[in-house]
C-alpha cells in the first residue's frame, strides 16, 4: 500500500510580487492589525488570492502545540505558524496549506461534546474552541482558538472558511487565479509534455508508436461526436471519417473504439465505451464497428474491463476506509493494522488491477494480439488499465516524460471525469479511480525500483497537484470543458505540465538522496526492449506483504 | 492465486485454480537422459560422516513456476544429513550460483534442520514418527530453514523404502544423547585440517582478558570489575568462567546462591549508566529461607544503589512481558504461512528420467490442505492470517520494551537490571537489542558476532534445548534466538546505512543453527562445552577437541560469496576527530533527554520537509502519540523520547532506534519467501536498487583509483564490490536464495474469459450477438 498525499501541496509555489489585498480584509480585521502584521500574511498570497478572515490559534494534536494564525483566503485555507519563514530554497509549500477543493469535512468544536458538522452554506451555531479540517489527502489540522475578546475572529474565520467553501464550487471555478498572473506566465511558455490538444501532438505520438496502420482523425475537432472525447485520436487508416462518426453513433456516449497503444510487434490496444444501447444499427452501421473493432487484425480480444474489476462505489468505499484507516486519529490498535488494512480491500483492488492489466499485456505482447478493452462509460477504468498495460509493456512510458505523457492521453485527453470523481461535483459518482491508478504504479516502482526514471516522490507530487486549483489538468471533467476555460481566457490553461518547473527542482533535490542513474546511462545498460514480465508482478502483496510506508 | 495467467479471482473470491499448460522441451529430456546414465553423482562427505542408509530411483519433485517435473536420484542418509543426489544440480554449476554453501548443498537437509516429516498413504498425509507398520508412497519433509522437500517412492524397492523412511526417522527423531551430535564426530576427524580465521577478531569473551577488553571500551571499568571467582565452573554450571560485576559487590555474595541474585554487568552507556541482568533467587516457599533471601537481596541493592551508581530501575522480563510459550506458539503458526508444498502431482507414469508432468487440477489429486495449501490461496486473508499469528506483534514488542530500556538508560541516565528466571532467555534478547541500538560497536560484524558471544553463547542461552538439537523434550523448543534475529532485521531493514552486515548475513546466520559442526549453537552453556570436550581430551589422551565456530564463515562460503555478507553501503566511523565527535554526540544525547527544548531551539524544524524522511518521521510522530495517548500504561517519557529521536536526522552512529507501528513491522522475505517461486520478482525489488547503487559505487571506486594512480600515490584502496551481484542483469528479489527457479518456463495464458473474436466469417456470424450485448 503506497500511502499518498502526505500532506503536501507542491504548486502553490511562493510568489515575489505583492497581491491585491481584499476589501474584505481590510474591514474585518482592524483592531487587531498590530498583532499580526498584514504584510506577513500577505507575502505569502498567490496572484489574485485574496485573504477573507483570519485568527490566531494553535495547532493542536501534534506535540508540541504550535501558536500562529489561521487564515481562509479564496482559494485556501492555511495555517501560519508564528516566526514562520518562507524558505526560498524550496517550492513546497507548508503542510498546513488546505485548498478549499481539498476539504473533505469540516467541524467546529466547542468544550468537550459540541461538535457541529459545517457544509458548505451551513450557519455556525456556537463560537468555536476549535476547528477540525480534515483533508481529502489523509490530513487532518485541528486548530484551537485562543479565548479573551478574540471569540468574534474565530467565528469569523470558521464561517468565512464555509462561505468560502461553498462558493469554490465547480461552477464558477477559480476564475480568479487562472486569471491571474500566475496563469498567463505559465501559458505563454510551450508546454514541456504534449497536452494532445493539437493533431499535431497526435500526430507526433503516433510516430513514434509506429502505428502505420492508423491515422489522426478530426472528425471530433468541434467535440460534436462527443464531449468527453478529445478533439483528435486515432482510427484505422482505411475508415473514413464519415464511418467513424456512424459506428461512434452506437457506441455509450458517442465513445467508440480509439487506438490507445501499438506494440511495435503489430498488436494493438484499443478502448471503446459501451454498445449504446437503444441504437438500431443497420448493416452498414454494423460493417463500420466491425472493422473499427478489428482494425485490420484477423483476430482480437475483446476484454470486458469491469470484469472482475472493482466498480466506482467499491473503490470510493475502500479509500475511505483507507483514509480513515491513515489519519492520525484512527483508532485502531498497532497489532490489528494489518487486518485492518486488509479489511479496506484497497490493495485487493490494487492486486485485481494489476492481475488484469498484466494478463492483457501478455496478449497483448508476447502473444501478438489485439485487445480491446471495453468498459461502459470508457472513462475510468479503460483508462486505468491501458496505462498500466502500457507501463508493463513498454518501457518508454517508464520515463518520466512518457508517464506524463501517458497521463495527459490516457486520462486527461481521454475524458477520465476528474472533478466527478475527485469530489469535486458533490457527493455522488466520487471514485479516485485516478488514486488507485497512482498506487498501482507505486507498486511496480516499488517492485521494480530500477525500470523506471521517476521516483516515488513524484508519485506524491502528482497525488497531491489532482487537487490544487491552480492546474487545469485536474480540475475538469471533459476535454470540452477544458478547451471551453482555456479559449475564453485566450491562454493556454496552466497544466500538469506546470508541475514540470517545480519537478525538476524537485527531482534535482531528490537526486541527492535517490541514486538514480540518468536516463542516458538508463537506455544503454538496458535493453530498450526490456518488458516487465507480467507473472513477475504477480508478486505484489507477498514480497512485502506488510503493507509499506514507503 | 495472484498466479499465472489466472484472469479470474477479483475481489474477495477464490480465482479458480489455474489449469497449467507444460512444455516439454525434448532437448531438455534428451540431455537428462543422457547425464544420468553416464555418471551417478557422487555422495560428498564430510571428515567423520557416515553413510547410515541410501535408497535409489527416488523421484524428487522440482517445482519450476507452476510446471512441476520429477527427477530420479538416490536418497541417503548420514549420521549428518539427509541428501538428494540427483541431476538436477547440473543446471546450477553455472557462476550464478557462487553462493553455494560448502557443507550444506542445496539437496541436503542436516539432521537438526529437519523439522516435520510427513508421509501420504493412499492420497492421504499423516506425521511420521516412531516405528511405522505401514511404508507411504511420498516422503515431505518440512526443514526448520523452510524449504518443503517431496520424494516419490513409487518406484523405489520396498526394501530400501523401508530402510530409508525408517533410518530418517530415526536419526531425525529419536532423542539423541550429547555425545553422539555429529559434532565430535567431525571434530576427532577433522582435527588436523581444522583452519582458524588468523582474522577473525570475534571477541569469544571466554578470558578475563575479554571481560576486561569490553570494560575498557565502554569505559565500565570505573564501576565494574571482571571476576574469576567462576573458573572452572566451582561455583555455578550456568555461568560463564568469567564475567563482571559491580566492583564493591563481595564475591562470596555470588557463591551463596549459586550466582543467583547478582547484577551481572552486560554493558555501560558513555553517560555512565549500565545494563545489568540477575537470575532470579529459586522461589522458595519457606519463610525462614525467604526472609534470608530476602535479605541477601537488600544487601546486593545496597550496593549498586548508592553513588557512584546511577539510580537502578528493574524490569522484570518474566512477568508482565512475554512468555516463552506465546513465542513459540506465535513462531509455530507464523511459519506454516510459509511452508508451502508444491501443488499435488498426479499419478505419475513414464520411464524418462526427467519429466515434465501436465496435470490440470480436475485430474490431480489433492493432499488434504492442512499447510499446503497453495501459497496464493492465502493470499486474500494474507494480513489477517499474519496478523492472527501475532509473531510481527511479538517482535514488536521485543522492540518497544528495548526502546523503553534504551530511553531510561540514554534519557534519564539510570541503570537498568533485567531479571529473568535464568537470565538467560528474553535477557539475552533485550540486552542484546538495547546494545544494538545504543553501540554502534554492535553494528559492525565483528561487534555483532562479539554480542552474540557475550550476550548468547556466554549468557548461557540454552541452544541445545531451545533449538530441540537433542529431540530430548520438545516443550523446550522455543526460538528465542530466531526472534533475535528477526528483530534484528527489523533495525537493519530500517537503517540499511548502519550496519556492516546485510539481511543475507543475518538469514545464514539463521541457518548456522542447524548445522552441527559448529560448536557455537550446540552447547546449552559454556560449562556444557568445556567439559564435553575437557572428558574427550582425556579420553583418547590428546589434546583437547578444536572445535569449530560459526563465525569462521570461510568454513561455509567461498570469500566471493562472503562479500554478499558485508554490506557495501555502510559507512565506518570516520577514526579522525574522535574526541570531537564524542562532545557532539552528547550534545545531541543532552538534546534528546529534555525533549521540550526541541519545540524552542528551531521552530522550522517540525513545518518545512527539508528532507524527505522529516514528513514521514512527522507522521509516524502523530501515529505513535495516538498509540500512547489511547493507553494509558506507557510512559510520556518513552513517547517523547521516540518521538524525538525520529524527528531528527538520524545518524547512523550514534542512537538507532526502530519504527514500531504496525505497517513498519514487516515478514523478513528474504528468510521466510526464498523458497517460493511465486514470491520472488525478477529484475526487481531491493536487489535492483542495490546492484544500481554498487554499479556507481565501483564506478566511483575505478575514478578514485585512476586519480590516485595519476598523483603516484603506492596504494589505491582495494574495496572489493561483490561481484556476485552484478554478474546477471535481473536479478531475483530473493537474491542470493532461489536461484533454482531461474531458468523456470512460463506458463501459458490460459485465455478463459476472454471473449475472442474469430475471422471475419466468424464475426459476420456473431452479429447478433453483437447487438444483443448493446441492447443488454
Amino acid at each position: 500500500m503506497w500511502w499518498g498525499g502526505r500532506g503536501q501541496s507542491f504548486n502553490i509555489a511562493p510568489q515575489k510580487e505583492e497581491p491585491e489585498m481584499g476589501s474584505v480584509q481590510e474591514s474585518r480585521m482592524p483592531e487587531h492589525r498590530s498583532r499580526q502584521p498584514s504584510s506577513c500574511l500577505a507575502s505569502r498570497c498567490l496572484p489574485g488570492e485574496q485573504i477573507l478572515a483570519w485568527a490566531p490559534g494553535l495547532r493542536k494534536g501534534l506535540e508540541p502545540e504550535l501558536s500562529g494564525t489561521l487564515i481562509c483566503t479564496n482559494f485556501r485555507v492555511t495555517f501560519q505558524p508564528c516566526g514562520w519563514q518562507q524558505n526560498e530554497d524550496t517550492p513546497l509549500s507548508s503542510e498546513y496549506d488546505f485548498a478549499l477543493v481539498n476539504i473533505g469535512r469540516l467541524e467546529a468544536v466547542s468544550g468537550l461534546s459540541r461538535v457541529q458538522l459545517l457544509r458548505p452554506g451551513s450557519l455556525l451555531k456556537f463560537i468555536p474552541e476549535e476547528i477540525m479540517i480534515h483533508g481529502r489527502d489523509f490530513r487532518l489540522l485541528r486548530v484551537g482558538f485562543e479565548a479573551g475578546g478574540l471569540e468574534p475572529q474565530a467565528f469569523q474565520v470558521t464561517m468565512a472558511i464555509v462561505q468560502a467553501r461553498a462558493q469554490s464550487n465547480p461552477a464558477q471555478p477559480y476564475s480568479g487565479i487562472t486569471l491571474s498572473k500566475a496563469g498567463q506566465a505559465s501559458g505563454s511558455r510551450k508546454p514541456p509534455v504534449p497536452l494532445m490538444e493539437t493533431a499535431e501532438d497526435w500526430e507526433t505520438e503516433r510516430k513514434k508508436q509506429a502505428a502505420r496502420g492508423w491515422r489522426v482523425t478530426t472528425v471530433n475537432e468541434r467535440f460534436d461526436v462527443a464531449t468527453s472525447l478529445p478533439r483528435y485520436f486515432w482510427v484505422p487508416n482505411r475508415i473514413l471519417d464519415s464511418e467513424v462518426r456512424r459506428a461512434f453513433g452506437h457506441f455509450h456516449q458517442g465513445r467508440g473504439p480509439r487506438l490507445s497503444w501499438h506494440h511495435p510487434g503489430g498488436s494493438d490496444l484499443l478502448r471503446c465505451g459501451g454498445f449504446y444501447t437503444a441504437s438500431d444499427p443497420n448493416k452498414e452501421d454494423i460493417r463500420a464497428v466491425e472493422s473499427m473493432l478489428q482494425a485490420g487484425h484477423s483476430d482480437v480480444v475483446l476484454v470486458d474491463t469491469m470484469d472482475e474489476l472493482p466498480s466506482l462505489a467499491d473503490v470510493q468505499l475502500a479509500h475511505l476506509r483507507l483514509r480513515a484507516l491513515c489519519l492520525p486519529d484512527s483508532s485502531v490498535a498497532e497489532d490489528k493494522w494489518l487486518s485492518a488494512l486488509e479489511g479496506t480491500r484497497w490493495l485487493d483492488y490494487i492486486r485485481a488491477c494489476l492481475r488484469k492489466a498484466s494478463d492483457i499485456s501478455v496478449l497483448v505482447t508476447s502473444r501478438v494480439r489485439s485487445v480491446i478493452l471495453q468498459e461502459r462509460g470508457d472513462r475510468d477504468l479503460n483508462g486505468l488499465l491501458s496505462s498500466l498495460v502500457q507501463l508493463l509493456s513498454a518501457p518508454e512510458a517508464r520515463t518520466l516524460f512518457g508517464f506524463q505523457s501517458l497521463v495527459q492521453r490516457e486520462w486527461v485527453a481521454a475524458g477520465h471525469p476528474f472533478l466527478t470523481r475527485l469530489g469535486g461535483t458533490g457527493a455522488s459518482e466520487e471514485a479516485p479511480v485516478f488514486l488507485l491508478f497512482l498506487d498501482c504504479v507505486w507498486q511496480l516502482l516499488q517492485q521494480f525500483p530500477a525500470d523506471f526514471e521517476f521516483s516515488e516522490f513524484f508519485l506524491l507530487a502528482l497525488h497531491d497537484s489532482v487537487r490544487v486549483p491552480d492546474t487545469l489538468t485536474f480540475l475538469r471533467n471533459t476535454p470540452w470543458e477544458r478547451g471551453k476555460q482555456s479559449g475564453q481566457m485566450g491562454l493556454s490553461a496552466p497544466t500538469i505540465s506546470g508541475l514540470q518547473d517545480e519537478l525538476s527542482h524537485l527531482q534535482e533535490l531528490l537526486r541527492k538522496w535517490t541514486p538514480r542513474i540518468s536516463p542516458e546511462v538508463h537506455s544503454k545498460k538496458r535493453d530498450p526492449h526490456t518488458i516487465l514480465n507480467p507473472t513477475e508482478i504477480v508478486g505484489i502483496l507477498k514480497g512485502r506483504a506488510e503493507g509499506d510506508l514507503g | 492465486m495472484l498466479g499465472k495467467g489466472v484472469v479470474g479471482g477479483g475481489g474477495g473470491t477464490k480465482a479458480p485454480k489455474p489449469s497449467f499448460v507444460s512444455y516439454v522441451r525434448p532437448e531438455e529430456i534428451h540431455t537428462n537422459e543422457k547425464e544420468v546414465t553416464e555418471k551417478e553423482v557422487t555422495l560428498h562427505l564430510l571428515p567423520g560422516e557416515q553413510l547410515l542408509c541410501e535408497a535409489s530411483t527416488v523421484l524428487k519433485y522440482v517445482q519450476e513456476d507452476s510446471c512441476q517435473h520429477g527427477v530420479y536420484g538416490r536418497l541417503v542418509c548420514t549420521d549428518f544429513k539427509i541428501a538428494f543426489l540427483g541431476d538436477d544440480e547440473s543446471a546450477l554449476d553455472n557462476d550464478e550460483t557462487q553462493f553455494k554453501n560448502k557443507v550444506v548443498g542445496e539437496n541436503d537437509i542436516t539432521l537438526h534442520c529437519v523439522d516435520q516429516i510427513y508421509g501420504v498413504f493412499d492420497e492421504k498425509k499423516k506425521t511420521l514418527f516412531g516405528q511405522l507398520k505401514k511404508y507411504p508412497e511420498k516422503l515431505i519433509i518440512h526443514c526448520k530453514d523452510l524449504r518443503v522437500f517431496q520424494f516419490c517412492l513409487r518406484y523405489t524397492k520396498e526394501e530400501e523404502v523401508k530402510r530409508i523412511v525408517s533410518g530418517i526417522i530415526h536419526h531425525t527423531q529419536a532423542p539423541k544423547l550429547l555425545k553422539r551430535l555429529f559434532l565430535f564426530s567431525y571434530a576427532t576427524a577433522a582435527q588436523n585440517n581444522t583452519v582458524t580465521d588468523p582474522k577473525n577478531h570475534t571477541i569469544m569473551f571466554d578470558t578475563l582478558k575479554d571481560w576486561c577488553w569490553e570494560l575498557e571500551r565502554t569505559k565500565g571499568n570505573m564501576k565494574y570489575k571482571a571476576v574469576s571467582v567462576n573458573e572452572g565452573y566451582k561455583v555455578c554450571e550456568r555461568l560463564p568462567a568469567y564475567f563482571v560485576v559491580p566492583t564493591p559487590l563481595p564475591e562470596e555474595n555470588v557463591q551463596r546462591f549459586q550466582g543467583h541474585g547478582i547484577p551481572i554487568w552486560c554493558w555501560s552507556c558513555h553517560n555512565g549508566s549500565a545494563l545489568l541482568k540477575m537470575s532470579a533467587l529459586p522461589k522458595e516457599q519457606d519463610d525462614g529461607i525467604l526472609q534470608i533471601q530476602k535479605s541477601f537481596l537488600d544487601g546486593v541493592y545496597k550496593t549498586i544503589h548508592r553513588p557512584p551508581y546511577e539510580i537502578v530501575k528493574t524490569e522484570d522480563l518474566s512477568s508482565n512481558f512475554l512468555s516463552l510459550q506465546e513465542i513459540q506458539t506465535a513462531y509455530s503458526k507464523f511459519k506454516q504461512l510459509f511452508l508451502i508444498g508444491f501443488p499435488p502431482l498426479p499419478p505419475y507414469c513414464g520411464s524418462d528420467n526427467t519429466a515434465t508432468l501436465l496435470f490440470s487440477p480436475s485430474s490431480a489429486y489433492q493432499l488434504p490442505s492442512d499447510n499446503s495449501t497453495e501459497f496464493w490461496d492465502t493470499d486474500i486473508k494474507w494480513f489477517s492470517l499474519l496478523e492472527s499469528s501475532s509473531w510481527l506483534d511479538i517482535i514488536r514488542r521485543c522492540l518497544k520494551k528495548a526502546i523503553e530500556i534504551t530511553e531510561c538508560m540514554e534519557a534519564q541516565n539510570m541503570n537498568v537490571l533485567l531479571l529473568e528466571e535464568n537470565a538467560s532467555d528474553l535477557c539475552c534478547l533485550i540486552s542484546s537489542l538495547v546494545q544494538l541500538m545504543m553501540d554502534p560497536h554492535c553494528r559492525t560484524r565483528i561487534g555483532f558476532q562479539s554480542l552474540i558471544q557475550k550476550e548468547w553463547v556466554m549468557g548461557g542461552h540454552c541452544f541445545l534445548d531451545r533449538c530441540n538439537h537433542l529431540r530430548q523434550n520438545d516443550k523446550e523448543e522455543v526460538p528465542v534466538f530466531l526472534l533475535f534475529l528477526d528483530c534484528v532485521w527489523q533495525l537493519v531493514h530500517q537503517h540499511p546505512p548502519a550496519f556492516e552486515f546485510t539481511e543475507t548475513y543475518l538469514t545464514v546466520l539463521s541457518d548456522s543453527l542447524y548445522i552441527p559442526i559448529f560448536s557455537t549453537f550446540f552447547f546449552n552453556s559454556p560449562h556444557q562445552k568445556d567439559t564435553n570436550m575437557g572428558r574427550e581430551g582425556q579420553d583418547t589422551q590428546s589434546k583437547p577437541l578444536n572445535l569449530l565456530t560459526v563465525w569462521d564463515w570461510s568454513v561455509q562460503f567461498e570469500p566471493k560469496a562472503q562479500t554478499l555478507l558485508k554490506n557495501p553501503l555502510y559507512v565506518e566511523k570516520p577514526k579522525l576527530d574522535k574526541g570531537q565527535r564524542k562532545g557532539m554526540r552528547f550534545k545531541h544525547q543532552r538534546q534528546l533527554s529534555l525533549p521540550l527544548t526541541q519545540s524552542k531551539s528551531s521552530p522550522k524544524r517540525g513545518f518545512f520537509r527539508e528532507e524527505t524522511d522529516h514528513l514521514i518521521k512527522n507522521l509516524l510522530g502523530k501515529r505513535i502519540s495516538k498509540l500512547i495517548n489511547s493507553s494509558d500504561e506507557l510512559q510520556d517519557n518513552f513517547r517523547e523520547f521516540y518521538d524525538s529521536w525520529h524527528s531528527k536526522p538520524t545518524d547512523y552512529h550514534g542512537l538507532l532506534l526502530p519504527h514500531i507501528e504496525g505497517p513498519e513491522i514487516k515478514v523478513w522475505a528474504q528468510r521466510y519467501l526464498r523458497w517460493i517461486p511465486e514470491a520472488q520478482i525478477l529484475g526487481g525489488s531491493r536487489v535492483a536498487t542495490m546492484s544500481k547503487l554498487l554499479e556507481m559505487i565501483e564506478e566511483v571506486q575505478s575514478l578514485q583509483e585512476k586519480i590516485d594512480e595519476r598523483h603516484h600515490s603506492q596504494q589505491a584502496p582495494q574495496a572489493e564490490a561483490p561481484c556476485l551481484l552484478r554478474n546477471s542483469a535481473r536479478l531475483s528479489s530473493l537474491f542470493p536464495f532461489a536461484l533454482l527457479q531461474r531458468h523456470s518456463s512460463k506458463p501459458v495464458l490460459p485465455t478463459s474469459g476472454w471473449k475472442a473474436l474469430g475471422d471475419e466469417d466468424d464475426l459476420a456470424k456473431r452479429e447478433d450477438e453483437f447487438v444483443d450485448l448493446g441492447d443488454v
